[in-house]
């Protein structure tokens, strides 16, 4: 066993004019690093101060810098392979930091690591089983990135990335080679100092190319806002949002210089998908190219030469890439934050916006609908109204109050609360929560809607609040914080998962084949809200549950978001279309829906696949189709 | 060009009407306000002129403390200074009256154009711009769809019934009432808020202005609309039942 007995050999003695040069390299190349890196701290550091920035509790910051930084586990989780090779990598480096700091010593003449004693042989070859798993990894990623090509790396080659492979595995094979040589043997030295200019080359390409994740990455996770699609509140009078390189905040700037250009985020994109010019890792990068020429101090608009209004307004909010980006980039504050900019400013010139807005601006309703049409339909389907003695209050929302299939989802929820005996009532003025127009960055509306609901239910004393929007409950549970404190609220998959053993079952017994049931996780239950299981729990009450390719955290998104469903026609390939094939392509005999806006998509969509095409059911229609028809109440007695 | 906007506010679309103890008002107390729609047009349409040909876009509403929040609305999307009439009796003025308001405010502004919306959304009496032209003399025209300024004055394009238009011209300073549906009405933005509270509103009251309110007409007693809806049974075989229909929809309800 050649290895084991072999130790790490190292040069003996160094002449001082190595010594000098060895020094000279270093200066040189912590120079050339600082002088790349040194402006991109300033920029970062001179970017304006986030308000809402807390460093405490740090808890949560500890936690994702030890799960996502530490232990890789966002990584691999949503690339398994690329991301196991990625891990390597990174505990490789890490691995390698005392050997690195002990191989500079030894040119100095200082080495203090022995590589005969006990502890120096351990760690060098606990070192050496990383730097192998690290050379394989970096192979499998050269392998990944020069030949395999994936779609979302981008079609330019990154020679960048290609040089730095190669500096790697120059470094773990002449760490490794030093276990077959002697001391004395001249190739020792040779490797020595191979090893050494692998090292000082790679220091100053790290601030020159994506690599810079490796500086920036870690601090990025440590100081990301957390929460997700946090937007945070304006500043003072004179903050419309991201308008100009002067409203860049450190935390954007430090995310945008900390991309790595991996292409998660559009990978995972519905807009880029399907024929949107929207690229989210293009949107990053374009806040960078935008530092990097003119610099946080710039007045010249951030939507024009390096990011597209087009592009930005395509956005459906669904959260993919934010979840997706493994060093903690959050995409949606930066989307939003450049519609805010552009709709608080007036910039933003769309016509079905502008209807949009002036609806809400005069009504009370996204449909753009007369409030007497909400009061028609309370009327005919005799919902209590909310007096303060009811326990919920069964919020209506823009779909439930005006729209025919919201209307339906409404009644069958209303229906299972009936039978269940729970106490509820509306709200005649209940008004739009302001979430299509929170979305597209008009903060002028979203908070008068949000203050008049506000109001509205501190009046009437609402304690709990129960939707079957999650759109509607994502914006009073979080977005409405900004103006004041609101009720408990939860979305009615949570509240009917709570009652499933006292809900029929309806597995046809026997003979018929069961029902299945395809369940489509909504953006803003599922990654928005980490709601998963429930509806798939009282959907399960009605047949049997399948899954879709996409599911989940990885659930591609139906169109409606992010205001988009009040905005016209898409350009390219409606999302609506390819997520209901996806879903009809199953074999499902249901389509099992928990947000009334991916309803309404779906419905078109389905409609216009034309044969054969599923059923399209919420889950409390699934719930109510099995209640008992007479009217009868769970605990026996007879509705009225 | 300097132009004046005459602006009113208006119960929102979606309030919920009651009338008040008195029978000849409506229960004010527990409603939403917004700016009357046509109004609005008629706001959008002098930005729009101010936009290409530069000037000062003033507006200038009648009614009590409310009324300031429209104004402050008209501001914001780009409106000049505003001209709030303090005046809380607004309900027992009849049109004359709040024309005669309107153009006492008016008058000392000797404004290039005023615009003001076709009819309110709430009296509709439709008069108020064309009686506010008659006070102080000048040329006035109704229903107007788009305004073009000339060298000579202003051609304008009018609605007429059918689907028909007039186009005509007029010499200023001239009185139009704009008709909705013209142009593309802008939203209020953030910004335009912010910019807006720095922006003079001037009060003035009815006592300033020397213009009383003996009113000339009396409002007796208002009701609200009541519901007519009766089915008809149309008996008979599918064919009879068809012909029937076709009869009643010709020549009792005249919509084919
Ligand atoms: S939120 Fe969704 S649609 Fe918007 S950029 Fe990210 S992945 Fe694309
Ligand atoms: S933003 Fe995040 S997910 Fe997208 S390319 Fe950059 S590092 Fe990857």
């Amino acid at each position: 066993m050649i290895f084991f007995s072999s130790t790490l050999a190292e040069p003996q003695y160094f002449s001082t004019i190595e010594k000098v040069l060895f020094v000279a390299l270093i200066l040189t190349s912590f120079v050339l690093f600082w002088q790349r890196f040194g402006p991109i701290l300033n920029k970062i550091l001179k970017s304006k101060k986030d308000v809402d920035f807390h460093l405490f509790p740090a808890g949560r910051r500890v936690w994702d810098f030890f799960w996502e930084v530490l232990c890789q586990a966002k990584v691999i989780r949503e690339r398994p392979l690329p991301g196991i090779a990625h891990a390597f990598v990174f505990w490789g480096f890490c691995a390698f930091a005392i050997v690195t700091l002990n191989h500079v010593a030894v040119g100095l003449g200082s080495g203090f690591l022995n590589p005969a004693s006990l502890i120096g042989r351990f760690y060098f070859y606990f070192a050496a089983a990383f730097a192998v798993a690290c050379a394989a990894g970096i192979i499998g990623l050269f392998v990944r990135r020069f030949l395999v090509r994936p779609r979302w790396l981008g079609k330019d080659l990154s020679y960048g990335s290609g040089m730095v492979a190669l500096l790697i595995l120059v470094l773990m094979v002449t760490y490794l080679a030093a276990f077959f040589v002697a001391d004395a043997d001249p190739v020792t030295r040779v490797l020595w100092w191979v090893h050494t200019l692998a090292l000082l080359i790679f220091l100053p390409l790290i601030p020159h190319t994506k690599h810079l994740h490796l500086v920036l990455s870690p601090a990025t996770v440590f100081l990301s806002r957390g929460g997700f699609s946090q937007i945070p509140p304006l500043a003072g009078d004179e903050d419309f949002g991201l308008v100009a390189g002067t409203d860049l905040t450190q935390l954007v700037s430090l995310q945008a210089y900390s991309c790595v250009e991996c292409g998660r985020c559009t990978e995972h994109c519905p807009a880029n998908n399907t024929g949107k010019i929207l690229n989210p890792k293009e949107i990053i990068l374009g806040v960078r190219n935008y530092l990097n020429d003119l610099g946080p101090a710039s007045q010249e608009p951030l939507l024009g030469k390096y990011n597209s209004q087009q592009a930005v307004f395509q956005c459906t909010t669904c959260g993919a890439c934010e979840f997706q980006c493994p060093v903690g980039i959050e995409h949606l504050p930066i989307l939003i934050g450049l519609r805010r900019g552009a709709v608080n400013t007036g910039a933003w010139e769309d016509n079905h916006g502008a209807k949009l807005f002036l609806a809400l601006e005069r009504g009370s309703n996204a449909l753009g609908m007369s409030a007497m049409e909400r009061d028609k339909f309370i009327q005919k389907q005799q919902f209590p109204i909310f007096d303060g003695t009811q326990e919920y209050c069964l919020w209506l929302g823009c779909m439930g109050g005006y729209d025919p299939k919201g209307r339906e989802i409404i009644a069958d929820f209303a229906r299972v609360m009936n039978y269940l005996g729970t106490s509820y009532g509306v709200m005649r003025k209940e008004k739009c929560t302001g979430d299509p127009v929170r979305r597209l960055g008009n903060d002028l509306l979203f908070q008068q809607l949000a203050e008049a609901n506000l109001e509205l239910l501190a009046q009437n004393k609402v304690k709990k609040i129960v939707s079957i929007c999650p759109h509607c409950v994502r914006t009073i549970q979080e977005d409405w914080k900004e103006f004041g404190t609101p009720p408990e609220i939860e979305h009615h998959s949570e509240f009917l998962a709570r009652y499933a053993d006292k809900l029929p079952k309806q597995k046809a017994a026997g003979t018929e084949p069961a029902e299945k049931i395809v369940y489509h996780d909504p953006c803003y239950l599922g990654r928005y809200r980490n709601v998963y299981e429930e509806p798939r729990a009282v959907a399960s009450l009605a047949g049997d549950v399948i899954e879709a390719p996409r599911s989940h955290e990885r659930s591609f998104c139906c169109g409606a978001g992010g205001g988009l469903v009040f905005l016209g026609e898409e350009t390219g390939e409606r999302v609506s279309h390819v997520r209901a094939q996806e879903l009809a392509a199953t074999g499902a005999t249901t389509v099992g829906t928990a947000c009334p806006f991916c309803n309404t998509m779906f419905r078109d969509a389905l409609a216009s696949s034309g044969e054969a095409a599923p059923r399209l059911m919420d889950i409390a229609q699934l719930t109510a189709r099995g209640l008992p028809q007479d009217g009868s109440k769970l605990n026996g007695s007879m509705t009225a | 060009m300097k132009i004046v906007v005459a602006i009113k506010q208006v119960p929102e679309r979606d309030a919920q009407v009651h009338i008040d103890a008195s029978g000849r008002w409506i229960e004010e107390s527990d409603l939403q306000y917004a700016m009357n729609e046509s109004d609005a047009y008629a706001l959008e349409e002098a930005l729009q002129l101010k936009e290409k040909h530069s000037g000062e876009v003033v507006v200038v509403s009648v009614g009590p403390e409310r009324v300031g929040s429209t104004i402050r609305e008209a501001l914001a999307k780009g409106a000049d200074r505003g001209i709030h009439i303090e005046c809380d009796d607004l309900n027992k003025r009849d049109v004359l009256g709040v024309a005669r308001l309107l153009a006492a405010a008016l008058k000392p502004e000797s404004p290039d154009l005023i615009l003001t919306g076709l009819q309110s959304d709430d009296l509709g009496y439709g008069q108020t711009g064309v009686i506010v032209g008659e006070l102080l003399g000048l040329p006035h025209a109704s229903l107007i769809l788009h305004v073009e300024k000339t060298e000579a004055g202003l051609t304008v394009k009018r609605e007429l019934e059918e689907g028909w238009f007039q186009t005509i011209e007029l010499p200023t300073p001239a009185v139009l009432t704009i008709q909705s549906g013209g142009n593309k009405l802008r939203y209020a933005t953030l910004m335009g808020i912010k910019r807006a509270k720095t922006k003079e509103v001037r009060l003035v009251t009815a006592v300033e202005l020397n213009v009383e309110s003996t009113p000339v007409v009396s409002l007796e007693n208002i009701t609200l609309p009541q519901k007519q809806k009766s089915t008809q049974m149309l008996p008979g075989t599918a064919k009879e039942a068809a012909a029937a229909l076709v009869e009643k929809l010709k020549f009792e309800v005249r919509v084919i």
